[in-house]
């Protein structure tokens, strides 16, 4: 039981999600850097002085002033970059994690013994095939539920003859209801 | 009629799992934060010999600091994004294949149970939140199995007859009632 079965019906992850998650990140990682840069832009770019010993005693001191410069500078690309990279993952994995939380609901309500609706998830969600694939063993229990239902009915139908036609009917009937329930394992 | 302006507002739900989206997150953070940190030490490191060296070296024709360390910068921050971006999107890349994997034997298993496999475990995936559904969905195969072979076992109990009448209508009953449980 593995990934070609449950490509019939479908992707369960579409290509184009992947791609749209995989662009922002781009679009995130490359705004995260590019505040980075402006950051160390704006430090670096204050004007040397114009003689030459400013300029030397400049250069050489300038390592240890940039240090806390610099540090800071990472920290905010870091918790800037960490924030619109959490809000992208909550917002995009939210087509992942949805269409589960509402399995789990389904699962639980058809445990609990409650009325099964057809699940159907929301436009642009992803894992489509799981609804399906639950509507389908859904759908296969409630016809082989009719099927037994009306071949117990059709013997019922028939006690308004003798007894013994009525038990021979309702036996026939318990019999193949036994051979259909077979195929469960 | 019922006027639409006296209902109440469904709540908008956001579905949003800590248990699939955090371990996520912490992910891309850790990314992050780790691009971060060898960026700095590098940069760091960089930024002590570079300025000593133009200062020692005397051509004074940089207006600023930052066309001193442009080029080094540059190349730390293009560093940065591709190595950033690249760890990204081989974490995205995993994540997806492990939905694949995790959702797929999910699916897989509900088909199998529609012809009849109810038995088989559905398999547990690299992320603990599909092994906790595929948990949920064995569960409830189970249970419709269990409630099966009930209904299996007394109706084997009816087939081989030799009870009375009356009890045999009482117990005919009772199947029909368990039958209607099933899928309701």
């Amino acid at each position: 039981m593995s990934g070609p079965e449950a490509a019939v019906d479908g992707p369960l992850i579409r290509r184009r999600y992947v791609a749209g998650l995989l662009l922002r990140l781009c679009v995130n990682t490359a705004g995260g850097v590019g505040i980075l840069a402006a950051i160390l832009y704006f430090s670096l770019s204050r004007p040397l002085p114009g003689d030459y010993a400013g300029v030397f005693h400049a250069l050489r001191n300038l390592s240890p002033f940039l240090r806390p410069i610099l540090a800071v500078s990472v920290l905010v690309y870091a918790l800037l970059a960490c924030g619109s990279t959490a809000a992208l993952c909550v917002y995009i994995l939210h087509r992942v994690a949805g269409p589960l939380y509402r399995m789990e609901l389904v699962l639980d309500q058809y445990r609990s013994g409650g009325p099964t609706r057809t699940v159907s998830f929301r436009n642009g969600d992803q894992i489509q095939p799981l609804a399906q694939a639950f509507n389908q063993w859904i759908g296969a229990l409630r016809r082989d539920r009719q099927r037994w239902l009306a071949a117990m009915m059709d013997a019922e139908r028939l006690c308004l003859q003798d007894d013994a036609t009525c038990r021979a009917e309702m036996e026939g009937a318990v019999r193949k209801i036994l051979e259909d329930m077979a195929r469960y394992h | 009629m019922r006027n639409p302006s006296l209902q109440p507002p469904r709540p908008r739900i956001r579905y949003v799992s800590p248990r699939f989206q955090g371990p996520a997150v912490l992910a891309f953070a850790g990314i992050i934060v780790i691009g971060g940190a060898i960026f700095w030490q590098l940069v760091d490191r960089a930024f002590r010999w570079i300025f000593l060296h133009a200062a020692i070296r005397g051509h004074y024709t940089f207006d600023s600091a930052y066309e001193v360390a442009r080029d080094l910068l540059s190349w730390h921050l293009a560093s940065l994004f591709f190595g950033v971006f690249l760890a990204g999107s081989v974490l995205v890349l995993l994540l997806v294949a492990a939905t694949r994997r995790g959702i797929g034997k999910a699916v897989d298993s509900l088909r199998a149970s529609a012809n009849g496999d109810l038995s088989t475990p559905t398999g547990s995936g690299p992320i603990g939140e599909f092994d906790r559904f595929g948990g949920k969905i064995d569960a409830a195969r189970s249970e419709t199995l269990a409630s099966v072979r009930k209904i299996r076992s007394d109706a084997a109990a009816l087939a081989t007859g030799g009870m009375p009448l009356e009890e045999f209508r009482l117990r005919w009953d009772e199947l029909k009632q368990q039958i209607r449980t099933i899928a309701p």
